[in-house]
């Protein structure tokens, strides 16, 4: 007996640099027990100071390896440049989420520890799926970000929209598992490979660009991702879920699913799948189109701000997909950038969200009204939000899609970048309504316009901004101050994305 | 045995599942059809495998009925947390968010 288990050898582990995946998955656990504690402070306080403490803990961790090129559990997993940037987004995101939901209600229905354990483990999967370098556990990473939100976006038990997002996006989400899985069993058939390297030298030996079982497998492929980053044509599910869903765990899914899954699409197609590059770049450029088309065209005339901002995540999908067909290291530093600058104004916006959905019970774009004169710091962050995802100058976003259409015309894919400015035009039909709902004088002063009730005396107001929670008004406020600073100062920025690919080995 | 048999068996797996996805209303059969999909990625797998050689895709058939466990667990707490909401178990009767 000893002397066979002397003869199996396990993978070699570098723990340094598993580390940082160790404080999500680590942290879940001991969220989980925390919130089994019986004072109830410690269940609605504690549990969520512990789950930004396990991801501030991971943050530190990664920064430990900033400069780290570590391949982990046989080349399984590696940890590099794209994997730091792309944990580093999710935990922001996920401190960014653990604020706004300090009081929200579905935490309290499905139990704090419950909820906040889910969110770091979704945030761990997302890490493995940027890091994965292998097809089994590129398909582990997905499923361990998906299942979690699924639950999570059920978790209002008592909110029949809430239940049926969570189901909505479960069966959505399942089809677009499956047909990655598909795409991934016929990946191996061609090539007799999983991890990526592997698959690489294959595809290069054999031969294999335009072999029909590798076409069929890259299609597949790509039809599953795009269904889980809401690219058109395989967004319908969105809205539903963005709209149904707590608003702190749309905030999350957001922001962070589209970072893993820019993360997997860069890796997978810059490394295993680059041989096919004429494959698969015009089905790629196809659903960057009808991407940008469809957001921004059907977030026209939406009235919630959840379903409105859907829309635009679908638009903005599209954007950064914009970065990866010139599959240029220009292109991969664009995309990157475009997810910080993308990260910041969403967090701002669904901030904003949360506290008037506290305070009217509504996201209806009317429920802004006059809300500069009275909370001049929500409005101003919303402002800033809405401005920078449509692109204007001296906000982070207009940096971003500079950068995104700088690297289009260096690829050879001017047309692509003028695609982005149309779509731009577009979305300031949407954007500048909720600016301007805001900043407009009310006009029936005494009666509040979002519920059409009459406003009482001052009371009534302290005791709304004491619903509404100083923890989201301080996200708006950090996130909005960030638009405007690396708007003006984007250098910061380029320094933290540059040599993105480095590691990638390939061009 | 023609590794074909096995990959023709699985598309139709797989296109059945689908088309059940789409077709049937009630969540408990579009869970089995979701099953049903992934499990004809499992024989796609286990096909290759064996036209291969090697263990991998044996392995990564382990790791997704892990994972289609799973999904199934949790499709089930939702279809039940909705049925004590007293909602109509029936797909197209879920507007209230009009999709």
């Amino acid at each position: 007996m000893t002397s066979v288990l002397a003869s199996v050898k396990g993978p070699e582990i570098d723990w340094a640099a598993f580390s940082p995946l160790l404080g999500l998955f680590g942290g879940a656990l001991i969220v989980l027990m925390v919130g089994l504690s019986s004072p109830r402070v410690i269940r609605a306080h504690g549990v969520p100071a512990l789950t930004i403490a396990a991801f501030g803990a991971t943050i530190g961790l990664l920064i430990w390896e900033w400069n780290e090129q570590v391949s982990l559990i046989q080349d399984a997993l590696i940890l590099d440049r794209l994997t730091i940037l792309i944990t580093l987004l999710v935990c922001v995101a996920g401190i960014a989420s653990t604020l706004l939901a300090w009081r929200e209600q579905a935490a309290r229905e499905i139990a704090h520890g419950e909820f906040f354990s889910l969110l770091l483990i979704a945030a761990g999967g997302m890490v493995v799926l940027a890091a994965s370098r292998n097809l089994v556990t590129t398909f582990v990473g997905l499923e361990l970000l998906s299942l979690p939100l699924y639950i999570l976006c059920a978790s209002r038990l008592r909110s029949e929209r809430s239940l049926e997002s969570g189901l909505k996006y479960l069966i959505v989400g399942s089809v677009g598992s499956a047909t990655l899985l598909y795409g991934f069993a016929m990946l191996y058939g061609a090539t007799g490979e999983t991890d990526y390297a592997g698959i690489l030298t294959q595809v290069v030996k054999e031969g294999l660009m335009g072999d029909a079982l590798f076409l069929a497998a890259i299609g597949m492929t790509i039809v599953g991702l795009a269904f889980k980053a809401s690219l058109a044509p395989f967004h319908q599910w969105t809205p539903d879920v963005y709209e149904g869903a707590p608003t702190p765990v749309t905030a999350f899914m957001s922001v962070a699913t589209k970072a893993a899954a820019l993360g997997v699409i860069v890796r997978l197609f810059f490394t295993a799948l680059l041989p096919g590059v004429d494959d698969w770049r015009p089905a790629w450029i196809a659903i960057a189109v009808i991407s940008i088309l469809v957001g921004n065209v059907g977030a026209l005339g939406q009235r919630s701000l959840k379903r409105m901002l859907a829309f635009s995540s679908i638009a903005q999908a599209g954007y950064l997909l914009v970065g990866v067909v010139v599959v240029t290291e220009l292109g991969a530093e664009a995309v990157v950038l475009y997810l910080v600058v993308y990260l910041l104004a969403n967090l701002a916006a669904f901030a904003v969200i949360t506290v008037r959905e506290r305070e009217t019970g509504s996201d209806a774009i009317g429920s802004l009204r006059g809300l500069g004169a009275r909370s001049p710091i929500l409005a101003g962050a919303m402002t800033l939000a809405m401005l920078s995802l449509a692109g204007i100058p001296a906000t982070a976003g207009f940096i971003g899609k500079f950068r995104l259409i700088e690297a289009a015309a260096d690829g050879g894919y001017t047309w692509l970048g003028i695609v982005i400015v149309v779509g731009s035009m577009i979305s300031l039909a949407y954007y500048l309504p909720v600016v301007a709902a805001m900043w407009r004088p009310d006009t029936e002063p005494g009666v509040d316009p979002a519920t059409g009730r009459a406003v009482l005396a001052g009371g009534a107001q302290e005791a709304e901004a004491e619903r509404g929670g100083w923890e989201a008004t301080l996200v708006a406020a950090v996130m909005g101050a960030a638009i405007l600073v690396f708007g003006i100062v984007p250098q910061p920025l380029f320094e933290l994305v540059g040599d993105v690919l480095k590691g990638f080995g390939t061009g | 045995m023609n590794i074909n048999w096995f990959l023709i068996v699985s598309a139709l797996m797989f296109a059945l599942g689908a088309i059940g996805v789409l077709v049937r209303r009630n969540p408990l059969v579009v869970l089995l059809c979701l099953e049903l999909m992934l499990n004809a990625g499992n024989l796609a797998l286990l096909g290759f495998s064996r036209m291969w050689g090697d263990g991998d895709g044996q392995i990564f058939a382990i790791v997704v009925m892990v994972v289609a466990a799973c999904e199934v667990a949790i499709g089930l707490g939702i279809v039940v947390a909705l049925y004590r909401r007293r909602l109509p178990i029936d797909v197209d009767e879920l507007r209230e968010l009009a999709g």
